[in-house]
């Protein structure tokens, strides 16, 4: 699962938080950045395979975020647009490179994770998987089960009718469940 | 497990690479700024049909004015047959006119000399 995913009501500190920050408090401002860069570097990394590429990404979505932070009315907002903004940009990266290969992922720190429930191969291989859908697929997936976010709030984060958020959705689990089954892994749908 | 949880556990978040905080911090502290972002993804979703509504929009103009020129033209070409075929027959009424009046004329003159 997922870790520190927001609730659906934020705290009120968080609140305290963005409101200092938009105040122009600098220590406020970092610690958003430190509360939402695993989020914003994750989007980014499961979606261009790259940690450079990721880590180059993150870092103008909190660019971005310090410029227009005076337009974020919530710290649910907040949450919000960060996971529209990394969507939008890991789209256009690609789109606009046309690339779709990945690059090998090495030295990641995955915090939270129990040691013994790991299976490198097996999660290397779906990341692997995943990297290889088209964008909008991809980014839906990724939504999906790193935010652990339902159909609806996908579909308003990237802008795409609830149908097709589903249909995305759909294809992408029967892909990677014929592509897994190729390589002797089988899941029922 | 199914494929729900493997995801779940292969796709979550990531800690980034340790100094991005302060990279991050220092970069806002040079002033340094990126393009906005609300209209990034804005462009090629409304582009497609922006574009095809252009298209539909000047080719069914084009196509209107392509057909009234072709019916213009039309029209021009029968008016243009209709008057040569006056001009014709006007012509061939003026040959029997011609034709029956020469004929009356030689006709008198032939009485004219019996009568004589």
């Amino acid at each position: 699962m997922p870790t520190a995913v927001p609730s659906a009501h934020a705290p009120a500190s968080e609140a305290q938080l963005l409101a200092e920050a938009q105040a122009g408090s600098h220590t406020a401002f970092a610690t958003i950045v430190h509360e939402h860069q695993a989020m914003v570097f994750g989007l980014a990394l499961h979606f261009l395979r790259s940690q450079a590429e990721a880590e180059e990404l993150a870092q103008d979505v909190f660019l971005a975020l310090h410029q227009n932070l005076s337009h974020v009315q919530s710290a649910r907002h907040l949450i919000f647009w960060l996971r529209r903004v990394t969507s939008n940009r890991c789209i256009d990266r690609v789109r606009s490179s046309h690339r779709r290969r990945e690059l090998p992922m090495d030295d990641l720190h995955e915090p939270h994770i129990s040691p013994r429930l790991k299976d490198p191969l097996l999660e290397e291989l779906l990341q692997s998987l995943v990297g290889e859908l088209a964008p909008d697929a991809r980014i839906v997936v990724t939504l999906r089960f790193q935010e652990d976010l339902d159909l609806s709030e996908i579909a308003a984060i990237v802008d795409m009718p609830l149908n097709t958020v589903k249909s995305h959705l759909r294809r992408s689990m029967d892909a990677l469940r014929r592509k897994l089954a190729d390589r002797g892994h089988v899941y029922e749908s | 497990m199914n494929l729900e949880q493997e995801l779940r556990r292969a796709l979550k978040r990531k800690d980034p690479p340790r100094g991005f905080h302060d990279k991050v911090l220092s970069r806002i502290a040079a002033g340094e700024t990126v393009p906005t972002p609300a209209t990034i993804r804005r462009w090629p979703r409304v582009a497609l049909p922006v574009a095809a509504s252009l298209m539909l929009a000047f080719g069914g103009t084009y196509y209107m004015h392509w057909q009234q020129e072709r019916q213009a033209r039309e029209q021009l070409a029968q008016s243009e047959h209709a008057a040569r075929e006056v001009v014709l027959a006007l012509q061939i009424a003026s040959e029997m006119i011609s034709s029956t009046q020469a004929k009356i004329e030689e006709i008198t003159r032939h009485d004219a000399t019996n009568t004589q």
